[in-house]
């Protein structure tokens, strides 16, 4: 579904991401774990669009498409969804307003009739409940004042919603207390499908241990460094960075 | 000093005397003596102050002598359609209102009766024959110095007198609607409004300019104010000009002690809008609250002027306004508070709020405090700013196109102060208006959202 091939990309001239390359296929979980500032969130921003990467190498294909000539929404259209690490606070854009008109535009990407109000309504207050997020905050501007737990929930919500192929968590679990972080992960795993892929950024085995990944990462100097099965992340757990990549890239 | 005036100052257009000349025999009270002087005083006082250039400070951003200093002629008669003119019905079913389209009351859609005894509603024609005298007294008293003022005593056509005595609210909102038409000569139109609120009266206005039309077109209005102590007057403008049209406004004020002013402005459209602001504050307890917001693109500039004295200790006042400047538009705010000796504990705040959306765009903004007093709480703060692109990629993220993710910021960035509109229905059309503006094909929805919001 998804490849990466000898991916390069620089922030303002700095090389970050450095000959990456990654596959994810249809139904499987991929997590990819790192040190701090080995350009996960870069590799998410890149897949995702946000300007201000230059890629100076590399391919990235999407099913058939090439994903890194298409506009942030044509990528949402397509199938594409990422949940931030740090969700934007819109002041003055009603969340259910935004979540209304994101289903739609998607809608009519795809070809479909845009979703009818009182099911939109319906569909939105059901996922809500799953994922334990008040009437209240729905009817809040996006993000404006959210605590860091109910912005990834409201992520997730988006997520639920807009039904992508292929999804990427950024850290969705930080600054999730231990109930929410359960909230969270079922309300992915509600979402695994032999049709959706997911690919998982984490710090913490924690999340791996309610989201079971088919694939492991370790991704550390702007490459995936090593790959295996979910005892790679136990593995990162006892030993570090540090024991398990050597001191030059735990850095 | 003589050689210094000149370059401020232009002398009008000779079409303005020709025009005077032939209309000062029609005008409303022409007939009755002391009105007639009054108009030939203002007149002649236009030809004095003659019109602003850039030299003069107050009109430092604008070049209003391109606009307002040509040959006009006021337009003729014109008969509008009923469905070109209902969209801007504002206030629902219980309204009262006035129409004017080019100065001429429309009688077919005006709306007095039923009101309540002492309250007086009436077009400024009828006002100069029920009262000429106080009517040409209110045109005489305001000299403040600006040509367009003088040129409006001169001219004042449409405009309207509303009195409501002590201690009376009225329910239903009261709208004036002025309809400008262009035609093949430049037409111009000079509204006149005198408003005046006894004791503890309150009232909902909601002040509507609209241009329907393509040729250009000069509206001049004036509006004096008087709120006596403890009156609440609730102002809702919404100004549609066309595109070839311009609009200058003066609301000229004064305040008295515990009285509430609250004005909510949404300015979409038009060449030239300038919408100058004198207010008086003349006692304690006042609250006085303006608010805007323009969007001016290619062709257009909004010229924002406030001026708040605080002639009087223990009153408040607040300025919140929002420019959005699309492609080469150009937006100006000059706001002023002058605290007086004496006048403690004045609590004045001034916010402009400036979104720059194109790199051809401007935007000039000059904020002043002038305090003479010292136990005040005064502030003032400007910004102008792009849209987020943090937010811009986080609504594109999720599938919704650049221009319909723009249109939504936009759209929050100006929402606020669409809020404060106290009437629903005008809040309605300033909704519609901005997002079919802002385009990228959002839909009612947005309306609905906020106005379900506001219900
Ligand atoms: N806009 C930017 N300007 C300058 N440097 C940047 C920018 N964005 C990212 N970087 C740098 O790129 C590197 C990778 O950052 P990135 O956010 O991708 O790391 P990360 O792996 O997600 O880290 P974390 O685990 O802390 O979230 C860091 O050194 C960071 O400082
Ligand atoms: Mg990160």
């Amino acid at each position: 579904m998804l490849t990466i091939e000898n991916l390069q990309v620089s922030v303002e001239g700095k090389p970050i991401l450095k000959g990456l390359s990654l596959t994810v296929e249809a139904g499987r979980v991929h997590a990819i774990m790192g040190p701090n500032g080995s350009g996960k969130s870069t590799l998410a921003h890149v897949l995702a669009g946000r300007e201000g990467y230059e890629v100076t190498g590399g391919n990235v294909r999407f099913g058939d498409e090439d994903l890194l000539a298409l506009e942030p929404e044509e990528r949402a259209h397509a199938g594409l969804f990422l949940a931030m690490q740090y969700p934007v606070e819109i002041p003055g854009v009603a969340n259910m307003y935004f979540l209304r008109q994101a289903i739609n535009a998607i809608c009519k990407a795809r070809g479909q009739d845009e979703i009818p109000a009182a099911e939109f309504m319906r569909k939105v207050r059901e996922q809500a409940r799953l994922l334990g997020i008040g009437e209240e905050l729905l009817k809040r501007d996006l993000n404006a004042g959210f605590s860091g737990g109910e912005k990834k929930r409201n992520e997730i919500l988006q997520m639920a919603l807009l039904e992508p192929r292929l999804c990427i968590l950024d850290e969705t679990d930080s600054g999730l207390d231990i109930d929410a972080l359960r909230t969270v992960a079922d309300g992915v795993n509600r979402l695994r499908s032999p049709e959706r892929a997911f690919l998982v950024i984490t710090h913490y085995q924690r999340l791996l241990d309610y989201i079971v990944p088919d694939v492991v990462h370790i991704m550390a100097d702007g490459r995936i460094q090593r790959t295996g099965g979910p005892e790679l992340a136990r593995e990162l757990e006892e030993r570090g960075y540090e024991g398990l990549l050597g001191t030059k890239l735990a850095a | 000093m003589l050689a210094v005036k000149r370059t401020r100052r232009l002398d009008p257009d000779p079409a303005f005397t020709a025009a005077f000349r032939e209309l000062a025999p029609r005008l409303p009270g022409s007939a009755n003596e002391p009105l007639a002087r009054i108009r030939e005083e203002g007149f002649a006082r236009f030809l004095a102050l003659g019109i602003p250039t850039q030299r003069d400070e107050a009109w430092k951003f604008t070049n209003v002598a391109r606009i307002a200093n040509r040959p006009m002629r006021p337009a003729t008669a014109t008969e509008l359609p009923l469905d070109r003119v209902l969209p801007y019905l504002l206030g629902g079913p219980r309204a009262r209102r006035l129409v004017f389209v080019d100065g001429r009351l429309q009688p077919q859609w005006s709306h007095t009766g039923g009101l309540p005894q002492g309250v007086i509603v009436e077009s400024l024609a009828r006002a100069a024959e029920t009262r000429p005298l106080a009517l040409a007294e209110a045109l005489g008293e305001l000299d403040d110095g600006r040509s367009f003022t003088a040129l409006n005593t001169a001219f004042a056509d449409g405009g309207a007198w509303i009195e409501l005595p002590a201690g009376l609210a009225l329910e239903a909102p009261l709208q004036l609607l002025f309809v400008t038409t262009g035609g093949e000569v430049p037409v111009m139109s000079h509204p006149r409004c005198v408003l005046r609120l006894g004791d503890g009266a309150s009232l909902t206005l909601l002040e509507t300019h609209v241009g329907l039309g393509e040729g250009a077109a000069l509206t001049n209005a004036v509006l004096q104010l008087a709120l006596r102590p403890g009156a609440r007057l609730e102002h809702d403008r919404i100004q549609l000009p066309a595109a070839q049209g311009s609009l200058l406004a003066k609301i000229d004020g004064s305040l008295g002690a515990g009285a509430r002013y609250r004005q909510t402005t949404v300015l979409l459209g038009g060449a030239l809008v300038r919408n100058e602001h004198e207010l008086r504050i003349d006692g304690p307890g006042v609250d006085c609250l303006l608010s805007g917001v323009a969007v001016p693109g290619t062709g257009e500039q909004s010229d924002i002027v406030v001026r708040i004295h605080h002639r009087a200790g223990g009153s408040h006042s607040d300025q919140y306004f929002k420019h959005v400047v699309e492609d080469r538009g150009h937006a100006a705010f000059a706001g002023k508070i002058v605290v007086h000796p004496g006048a403690q504990k004045t609590n004045a705040y001034q916010k402009n709020d400036n979104l720059l959306l194109s790199d051809d765009g401007e935007v000039d903004t000059k904020p002043e405090l002038e305090i003479y007093a010292d136990d005040v709480k005064c502030s003032h703060g400007a910004t102008c700013g792009e849209l987020d692109a943090g937010a811009l990629f986080y609504l594109r993220s999720r599938g919704i196109a650049r221009q319909a993710a723009r249109a939504i910021l936009v759209h929050a960035f100006a929402a606020e102060v669409i809020g404060r509109l106290a009437d629903p229905t005008a809040r309605a059309l300033a909704e519609t208006r901005l997002v079919a503006r802002l385009g990228g094909g959002l839909d009612g929805a947005l309306v609905e959202t906020v106005l379900g919001e506001a219900a």
